[in-house]
């Protein structure tokens, strides 16, 4: 699996477990009556923090990422090492290794188009929450969940974001 | 006839000629990465006119040795009533 399909997989993830936690807290919090369905306050206090969670989550998540391929790709070159008895050529495969990593992780002009084409698909979910969110409050349908629509598409086009840029990059942009 | 356009590639056969280079080596000398040398190589995606040329640059040829543009012609599909009037 390339880098590019690995990091959106993590990222995906990442925002799925968000997600979940996000929906679980809420369906939690209403159940036991801490957010009530016409008191958007806390509702509001809520999706503060989880949007700070969110970017502190993702921030990490990059950062483990990345070591943790730099360490897989390290260890898989670090092989052929162990394999070639001459120092000088051991000095060569180490000094590959550090431009394999480097390598690997270049954002080119093809990872660009796949970006800008996934973000399209993004926005457009995103859109579409946001009509969903309007159409069920003309229903006469509380604000709370209205509210709760737009913040989950907002999610949701991430992880759909994630979805369509794996399948570009599977079959060709 | 409806025209169908196709850019092909020669990658794999100048990658063979120039001593098998790698695609990883090839995807270094053109500054991209590997899965792009990948996916052109495989026709998934069609470069832009600089990488086409620094691709071109890497095997020391002209960039039409590269990538050829070809017309293919495709038959539209015979409309039966059409044919038996």
């Amino acid at each position: 699996m390339t880098y590019q399909i690995t990091r959106t997989i993590t990222r995906i993830l990442s925002g799925a477990v968000l997600l979940i936690v996000y929906l679980v807290q809420v369906t939690g919090r209403y159940q036991s009556g801490v957010l009530a369905m016409n008191e958007l306050q806390s509702l509001a206090q809520l999706m503060l923090v989880f949007i700070g969670i969110g970017i502190g989550v993702t921030i990490a998540v990059e950062i483990v990422f990345h070591i943790l391929y730099s360490v897989g790709i390290a260890v898989k070159e670090s092989v052929k090492v162990e394999a070639c008895n001459d120092k000088d050529r051991e000095k060569d495969i180490e000094e590959d290794i550090e431009k394999n990593i480097k390598q690997e992780m270049v954002e080119d002009e093809m990872a660009k188009l796949i970006d800008l084409k996934s973000l399209r698909i993004g926005y457009v979910i995103t859109g579409i929450g946001f009509i969903t969110s309007l159409i069920i409050l003309v229903l006469g349908y509380p604000i709370f969940l209205m509210v709760n629509i737009l913040f989950g598409s907002f999610f949701l086009a991430g992880i759909m974001e994630g979805f369509a840029k794996i399948f570009y990059y599977i079959r060709g942009v | 006839m409806g025209k169908k356009f196709e850019i092909t590639n020669e990658i794999r056969k100048l990658r063979f000629f120039a001593d098998e280079m790698t695609q990883q080596q090839l995807a270094e000398k053109a500054g991209v990465s590997r899965q792009t040398i990948v996916a052109v190589e495989g026709g998934k995606y069609n470069p832009s006119l600089e990488l086409a040329f620094r691709i071109a640059q890497a095997f020391n040829v002209p960039i039409e040795e590269v990538f050829q543009y070809r017309v293919i012609e495709k038959k539209k599909k015979t409309n039966k009533k059409g044919a038996q009037s």
